[in-house]
């Protein structure tokens, strides 16, 4: 049996080979992978804003997309890995609702994508393959012996990034 | 956002208030097809908005959800979440033939949104009726998809300023037995301060 190991909203998981992660039903919230080959180790971030709260001391850092990445890549290096061996990929940030927030900049979707790719240019991981947007929900799933990325979805089917 | 403790009391005065709320949604729904449907309110629950896809049947769940913003006296976001067995037995009801296949058509689109806008506004007349506020529906928008995927937009809106979620079930059925119920969730989803206004009120008309 296959050792797969669900990601919730605001959450985040590090494992390595045989293990699969899944993140199911990603709208607008942004899918963050790291994946280190050498090792067959890597993490999966569930997330769903883009900064942090105004003001507030944050619960769950993993609910940003900036806290997550900090926490993942910490793990991963804790774990062996080493920041130059690390690379990204990007699933969800969809705008779900028709004629919502009519400008594309502002929508939440696309706000979490931008701050991803921001945030590990900053790191120096590069995003090898990404899939996001559109007005579709996204179930992802990372399997670290391969670190490929099966992408799901109602309309658009399945696709291997 | 801490989850404030809610009692029995408090509860049950939620419920009841959904319950008047649901009362003139299903007269107005009843007018709008011609045909009487009871709503009734088997369930209220305050979550976590983490929570919220797997109370609506699990993340990859197929449905329909329509949302609208509250505006006036108090603020918020209402989300109707529809599974879409529900919804295709909701459109035999409201334009006399379901839907073939995945995508819902214009027609039944429209149809769909309109149910949101009756329900929310009969909702949130009764609510302000109860609160004292004036409450007002935004023009309703629609979204078929995993139930995670329709959810999440929601709920990064509201977790930009809290983690909580107060989730009124809604059932509907009308007079022939044979039909199967419709299920549906009815969500309100408060922003800060909002809750706590409901909930005050729900307390004093307790009390009173």
């Amino acid at each position: 049996m296959t050792d797969k190991q669900r990601v919730g909203i605001s959450e985040f998981r590090v494992a390595r080979a045989p293990a699969i992660l899944v993140s199911y039903g990603l709208g607008s919230c942004l899918g963050i992978v790291l994946y280190d080959p050498r090792l067959q180790l890597g993490g999966l971030a569930h997330t769903l804003l883009p900064g942090d709260r105004p003001g507030g001391r944050e619960l769950r850092p993993a609910k940003h997309v900036e806290g997550a990445i900090r926490l993942m890549v910490g793990e991963l290096l804790a774990a062996g890995s080493e920041l130059q061996n690390l690379t990204a990929k990007l699933a969800g940030g969809a705008n779900m609702f028709e004629a919502q927030n009519p400008a594309a900049e502002d929508r939440i979707g696309s706000r979490n994508i931008n701050a991803g790719r921001q945030v590990l240019e900053r790191l120096g991981i590069p995003v090898i393959a990404e899939d996001v947007g559109g007005h579709h929900g996204r179930t992802i799933e990372l399997d670290l012996a391969t670190g490929l990325l099966r992408v799901r979805s109602l309309r658009i089917g399945e696709l291997c990034i | 956002m801490t989850l404030p403790p809610l009692s029995e009391t408090q509860l049950d005065a939620l419920k009841e208030i959904s319950n008047i709320g649901m009362g003139h949604a299903a007269t107005a729904l009843s007018q709008m097809i011609g045909e009487t449907v009871y709503l009734r309110v088997p369930r209220i629950t305050i979550a976590d908005i983490t929570e919220m896809p797997d109370l609506v049947g699990g993340p990859e769940e197929v449905v329909v959800g329509i949302t609208l913003r509250i505006f006036g006296d108090a603020r918020g976001t209402i989300l109707l979440i529809f599974p879409r067995e529900s919804a295709q037995q909701m459109l035999v009801r409201l334009i006399g033939h379901k839907p073939r296949g995945l995508v819902f058509n214009e027609m039944s689109a429209s149809a769909l949104k309109e149910l949101g806008n009756i329900l929310a506004s009969a909702y949130l007349s009764a609510l302000g009726n109860l609160l004292h506020m004036t409450l007002i529906p935004s023009i309703p928008l629609l979204a078929y998809d995993m139930a995670g995927a329709v959810l999440d937009n929601v709920l990064i809106e509201l977790s930009q300023v809290g983690d909580l979620a107060l989730m009124v079930e809604t059932e509907f059925h009308d007079q022939s037995p044979s039909e199967d119920v419709i299920r549906g969730h009815f969500m309100i989803l408060p922003d800060p301060g909002t809750l706590d206004v409901i909930l005050e009120a729900a307390r004093g008309g307790h009390d009173g």
